[in-house]
């Protein structure tokens, strides 16, 4: 009987040990259960390498395009080295298997097709990254904190970037309408209020333009429908230069866009504007509008 | 004369086979590839869950699609002719990017269920248009506007919805990344289709000789047309659902053959199916070894192959 106890007792504490070292999220599949720091990671989309670096964490592997470049400037001095994994849109699995991680963070519009391909290789966290909005990176960002051991620093670092947020939001004008957008060679697409550029515009106290319909977070558009919209602020991202944005300054209909009659078109980088979505990339962003803004003083 | 080209055929599908499990973002000696089969060696994942199931459904899926090419350009006597010409892949196309731009939550496992649907629906459309007693023109041409239409709606759903547009077009290219074991199993009932093509070989050479005389040697024409264009259209439906519309492969692998072996079915049909495998296991291998770690889809690559030989026969069949 006291036997029976005994073992009884070891087995719940055996149990309670390790309840105290596994860490539990909700990704976008449900539970996921990790129960060991991560040291080996493998990031598929540039909000997650955004998130890893807030709280100075490199990845071994980076879906990166294959162009280093497309991360950010100051995320690549934070990391330091990776190894390309290929695409984002189609990663190589077996370069991800060959770095021998421990985690792999997928995003679910893209990987949801290998998720269980990826599982098979590491422990797999799945969260919103392509068509995640402002506030959903934000918690993304602080389920990754959770996951891979850094629940306090990301925290704090999410704190602080609310601080930097509401500095950045009193050094800009209030309610200012601002339209982003990217310009390739034959389109333009608008990033409307439901996107990640349009959620970063809201925080820093700024105001989106009217696009009309709101079901999409990137519209593409006309120069005629550009013309309806007619922001009073015009911020570009050129993917191409020439993008079909120049091509337009040359027709009537640009002269009567309230943003060219002003001056207030600018041209930012198409990367942290659109591709990489993170609280850096965020904060970037805000400094590129304070820039905008005393442009025209 | 024919046979000849077999054996030659035979070792170069082989020598893909091992090439597929060798080479890839990773270069893995020949020595360590079985000892990769067996779980907790270090090579495990990339070859038994990666390229071994990739490598077999590349070797199916090319086979299949130029059987259901040889098919129908047997059917139809126009060497232009291929199962594109059926609506089936275009069908299946507009199935799928509906389902991705209207439910862009929704799980991605239904995907090749949807595509299958889309081209089976796609091939019931032709045949209630046609009937199964109309001339072959009549159904190539009919096939060609069906297709035509499904492409057109496939571009206004991906206007409509941009924001879905890299997934739908990835998907539309045809790519056998990320497909695994599952997708191998959802294949090979779909085998069972291949007998049944092969026993059609006789009389597919029959109906070469015009309608008439084939009907005056005891071939029900139209039953062995509809027989024929079904398989093709079962065969290339289940591929399409997979790994989606790998292009020209259906058109292209079935012409080599012929310049190879000639054009007597019992021959034809599974030659075809060898250069059709043959085909897509080189477009996956340089697909992905081309650039690694980055991986094209294989449609690229048998488009850029494909594309340009079609071109010359166009000019050449003038």
């Amino acid at each position: 009987m006291k036997r029976l106890l005994v073992i009884a007792l070891s087995t719940l504490l055996f149990g309670f040990s390790l309840i105290a070292q596994a860490v539990s999220v909700e990704d976008s599949k449900g539970t996921f259960s990790i129960n060991y720091v991560p040291q080996r990671i493998v990031v598929l989309e540039f909000s997650f390498v955004d998130a890893l670096a807030a709280v100075g964490v490199s990845p071994v592997g980076i879906a990166d395009d294959k162009d280093s470049n497309r991360i950010l400037k100051e995320i690549r001095d934070e990391i330091g080295d990776w190894a390309s994994v290929g695409t984002r849109s189609q990663p190589s699995l077996e370069t991800i298997s060959s770095l021998k991680p421990d985690l792999i963070i997928a995003d679910i519009s893209r990987h949801e097709g290998v998720y269980a391909d990826l599982q098979k290789i590491a422990p797999t966290l799945i969260l919103p990254s392509r068509r995640a909005t402002y506030e959903e990176n934000l918690q993304a960002t602080a389920i990754i904190g959770k996951a891979i051991g850094k629940d306090k620093e990301m925290q704090a670092r999410l704190k602080k970037h609310d601080e930097v947020m509401a500095e950045l939001a009193a050094q800009l004008p209030k309610g200012k309408e601002v339209q982003f957008g990217v310009a390739r060679d034959d389109a333009l697409f608008l990033h409307t209020a439901d996107s990640y550029a349009g959620g970063v515009i809201r925080a820093l106290g700024l105001k989106n333009a009217n696009t009309g319909r709101s079901d999409d977070a990137y519209r593409q558009t006309s120069l005629e429908q550009l013309l309806t919209v007619n922001p009073d602020y015009f911020i570009v991202g050129n993917y191409v230069t020439p993008s079909i944005v120049d091509k337009w300054k040359s027709e009537p209909l640009w002269s009567i866009l309230k943003a060219a009659k002003n001056n207030h078109i600018y041209a930012v980088n198409p990367n942290t504007w659109s591709r990489c979505r993170g609280i850096i990339s965020a904060e970037t962003m805000g400094q590129d509008l304070i820039k905008v803004f005393n442009a025209k003083k | 004369m024919a046979t000849r080209s077999l054996p030659f055929l035979i070792l170069a599908m082989i020598g893909l086979l091992i090439a597929n499990l060798m080479f890839g973002a990773v270069s893995i000696p020949f020595k360590q590839i079985l000892a990769g089969l067996q779980t907790g060696n270090e090579h495990y994942f990339t070859i038994h869950e990666y390229r071994l199931p990739r490598t077999i459904l590349a070797m199916l899926v090319g086979a299949m699609m130029a059987l259901a090419g040889a098919l129908v350009q047997g059917v139809i006597r126009n060497p232009l002719a291929s199962p594109d010409v059926l609506g089936v892949s275009h069908g299946a196309g507009l199935a799928a990017v509906f389902y991705m731009t209207f439910f862009p939550n929704a799980d991605i496992s239904w995907l090749p269920a949807v595509a299958l649907v889309g081209s089976l629906v796609a091939a019931l459309m032709l045949w209630w248009l046609c009937g199964s007693h109309s001339s072959t023109i009549k159904l190539a041409i009919t096939g060609v506007a069906l297709a035509a239409l499904y492409a057109s709606c496939i571009d206004f759903l991906m206007l409509v919805k941009p924001l879905e547009i890299n997934n739908a077009l990835l998907w539309l290219t045809g790519s056998l990344w990320g497909r695994g074991w599952n997708q191998l199993a959802m294949l090979l009932p779909w085998l069972l289709l291949i007998p049944f093509a092969l026993w059609l070989a006789k009389p597919l050479n029959l109906i070469h000789l015009g309608d008439d005389s084939a009907i005056s040697l005891g071939i029900k024409a139209n039953k062995l047309r509809l027989a024929s264009l079904a398989i093709a259209v079962g065969l290339t439906a289940s591929c399409v659902a997979i790994c989606g519309p790998i292009g020209f492969l259906g058109l292209v692998a079935p012409h080599l053959t012929r310049k190879l072996v000639g054009g007597r079915h019992q021959i034809l049909l599974p030659a075809t199916m060898l250069v059709g495998a043959i085909l897509l296991l080189l477009a996956d291998l340089v697909a992905r070894t081309i650039d690694p770690p980055i991986e094209l889809p294989a449609g690229i690559m048998t488009a850029i192959i494909g594309a340009p030989y079609f071109l010359w026969l166009l000019l050449r069949t003038k």
